[in-house]
């Protein structure tokens, strides 16, 4: 037997095919916890049968169908398409520090979707993604441009930096034409804030659908990125074509994160946190880092979720504060880290 | 006596026998002179605009103590001449603090909003008005200085590594810091009464409508005390341009001088704050401002500082409540959306050595 030369990789799969059942285990157990918890604490056994045997006409199952379900499948879907869209920056950028939010994306989206709801009295949901998409797809190219003229190029900190920029002034615009529609204000405070309250399930069928196709995108595309985060020269040397390769798995987290976005509004810091932890279990091989991500994340945006409602009865805290006060130190670390 | 101009572009003073002598370019001299007019200007329209119309003559006669009419007498008065000197006042102290930091911390990117002093002080003020409603407003200014002091420590602690920090590793700390900072300050917002959050959000913008006597006494008072310590130690921060270790060579004591300027950024960012909230980018914008339109020695280049941020902050204002009225914008976001592509220069123009 050739013990040393087969092992490792076999062992390596075998590894990280065992997370897998365990994070679906986690994923589930805290979905029904995540139903569970609130304003009115529902017995797990009630929620379970609420899904296996439906009575519509105990109050208790119709909380959990019309009131907490669609609250916990957004979390799940935010959370996913997060994780996976910072995952995938991280690997193509090369920059571990990559995040949706902290690269301007869920910004420009925010912002694309205020300006076409306040200044230009946008009512069609269906059109709301899609403006998302070019918002974030917009801060995206300004945030690179920026970058690149930053003397040493677009290093991970110049662009994160950039990024931080970009996001404060379409913040600073987007406070002003608040101020300045007292209406659409009432409407999208919450949203802004990064809160999973009171979302609207019917956004998921807008988005739904060209998220899932972004979503089997970035895992088919994954095995290529582990090449690209070697290296440009490396990728080529390997036979990627690494310019088509790069457009395709920006337009995969220009759609996830504009659809995140239109969802649960601006959330920062998941597409951070949870590809570095993933990587402390899986490794450097994107195959599975990119559908871990997904997993965890989900799992993450739930758990932060319930530590938002449960934190303080009656009230709740946005879950995009908490979900900073998680990442913010993990970033201060990263940077830190990086001497150069 | 002053006599004889050394070269054309100097003014050189010798005063009680050559006891003192200043030799003061001219340019800046110039520029100062304008800078205050253009600030007194801004000041005279900001005290004549608003809802109720008042002409020019009439607020300065106002301000002369010739009563017009008690209507113009109690606006002028009561509300918008606090309201004007407050921010000019706050401008006046983002600015030096800005300036202030960037020599202490040798890096041209720092602002006390960006590496999130700003944002300690802030953190401060909410618990100190959301925890305990009852405390006076006179403990306002120190509570926001620990706040703004802790986090300044925090950020010199980080940024203190092996290799040393770079101007943008150590505004992206920074810029995390204040990301924490402000999560913690946003739910203690969400955990206090809901007429308490709401006060404190609106100050959380960095908004001056509120500004009375008092916030302008409080800031009076500290920029009398805090500003002459900086322009004596103007000689030291001069030398400091030069880098550390040039510095020490010309007899500067380093360690002292940045200590001392570090506390006084972080005091005069802390009292600021206290009165009008976080107000961003003017301690960025206003240095390199005055660095621009003319070259100066340290003093007078702290002076044409605050003269800037004075012009910034009382032109921010003016627009906010003037541009969109009857809605007021606070200045905190004029600044901000005048700051983040002024900041993008500078982040551009950075040298190569910085960057990492």
């Amino acid at each position: 037997m050739t013990v040393a030369a087969a092992p490792s990789p076999v062992r390596h799969s075998a590894r990280s095919w065992s997370g897998v059942p365990v994070l679906l285990a986690i994923l589930a157990g805290l979905f029904l916890l995540h139903i569970a918890v609130g304003a009115k604490a529902l017995p797990l056994g009630t929620v379970v049968d609420a899904f296996f045997a439906f009575d519509s006409k105990d109050f208790d199952h119709v909380i959990v169908f019309n009131l907490r379900l669609p609250r916990a499948v957004i979390a799940v879907v935010v959370g996913a398409t997060l994780a996976l869209a910072g995952a995938l920056m991280q690997g193509v950028t090369r920059n571990p520090l990559a995040d949706p939010a902290l690269l301007g994306l869920t910004s420009g989206a925010a912002f694309a979707v205020v300006i076409a709801t306040s200044v230009y009295g946008l009512a069609t949901m269906a059109l709301l993604p899609w403006i998302a998409m070019a918002g974030s797809l917009g801060a995206a190219a300004i945030v690179y441009i920026i970058a690149r003229l930053v003397p040493g190029g677009a290093t991970p900190l110049s662009m994160t930096l950039a990024g931080a920029s970009v996001s404060a002034f379409l913040g600073a615009v987007i406070s002003a034409i608040h101020l300045l529609n007292q209406e659409t204000f009432e409407n999208l405070r919450v949203w802004l804030t990064g809160s999973l309250a009171g979302r609207d399930v019917t956004m998921l069928y807008y988005v739904g659908p060209p998220m899932l196709v972004a979503l089997l995108a970035g895992i088919l595309l994954a095995p290529r990125v582990t090449v690209l985060a070697m290296g440009d020269d490396v990728a080529q040397g390997l036979g990627v074509r690494t310019g088509p390769l790069k457009a395709q798995l920006l337009a995969v987290v220009v759609v996830l994160t504009a659809g995140a976005v239109a969802l649960a509004g601006p959330l920062g810091f998941i597409g951070l946190v949870i590809p570095h932890v993933v990587r402390l279990y899986v490794g450097s091989d994107y195959r599975w880092i990119v559908p871990y991500a997904a997993l965890a994340g989900a799992a993450y945006l739930l758990g932060v979720d319930i530590i938002a409602r449960v934190a303080i009865p009656p009230r709740e805290i946005s879950t995009g504060i908490i979900t900073a006060m998680i990442g913010a130190p993990l970033f201060v670390h990263l940077v830190r880290r990086r001497t150069r | 006596m002053s006599h004889a101009t050394a070269a054309p572009r100097h003014l050189v003073l010798r005063l009680f026998d050559e006891r003192i002598a200043l030799r003061i370019p001219l340019r800046a001299l110039i520029t100062a002179t304008s800078l205050t007019l253009i600030l007194l200007l801004v000041m005279s329209i900001s005290l004549a605009t608003g809802t109720y119309g008042i002409a020019l003559e009439e607020v300065w006669n106002t301000l002369r103590g010739i009563t017009i009419s008690s209507a113009i007498d109690n606006v002028v008065w009561e509300f918008r001449f606090p309201r004007t000197l407050a921010a000019a006042l706050v401008g006046a102290m983002m600015a030096l603090s800005g300036a202030t930091l960037q020599n202490a911390t040798r890096n041209g990117l720092a602002d006390p909003s960006l590496v999130g002093i700003s944002q300690g002080a802030a953190l401060a003020v909410v618990a100190l008005t959301v925890l305990f409603p009852a405390s006076l407003a006179l403990f306002r200014p120190w509570a926001a200085f620990f706040g703004a002091i802790a986090v300044a420590l925090a950020i010199q602690g980080l940024s203190h590594t092996r290799q040393g920090g770079g101007a943008i590793r150590f505004i992206l700390m920074g810029i995390g810091l204040s990301a924490f900072v402000a999560s913690i300050t946003s739910a203690l917002l969400t955990y206090s009464e809901i007429d308490r959050a709401m006060a404190a959000l609106s100050w959380l913008a960095g908004s001056i409508n509120a500004t009375n006597w008092n916030d302008v006494a409080t800031l009076a008072g500290w920029t009398v005390i805090l500003a002459p310590i900086l322009l004596a130690l103007s000689r030291t921060m001069s030398a400091m341009r030069f880098g550390e270790g040039t510095a020490t060579g010309l007899g500067a004591p380093i360690r002292l001088a940045n200590n001392i300027q570090l506390a006084i950024a972080v005091a005069l960012a802390a009292v600021a704050t206290s009165v009008v909230g976080p107000l961003g980018f003017v301690g960025l914008i206003a240095p390199h401002a005055a660095k621009r339109l003319a070259r100066a020695g340290m003093g007078l280049h702290l002076i044409l500082t605050a003269l800037w941020g004075a012009i910034l902050v009382s032109l921010a204002d003016l627009l906010g409540r003037a541009a969109f009225a009857p809605i007021q914008i606070p200045a905190g976001i004029i600044t901000a959306a005048i700051g983040v592509p002024v900041f993008v220069i500078l982040l551009v123009r950075t040298r190569p050595t910085q960057t990492h």
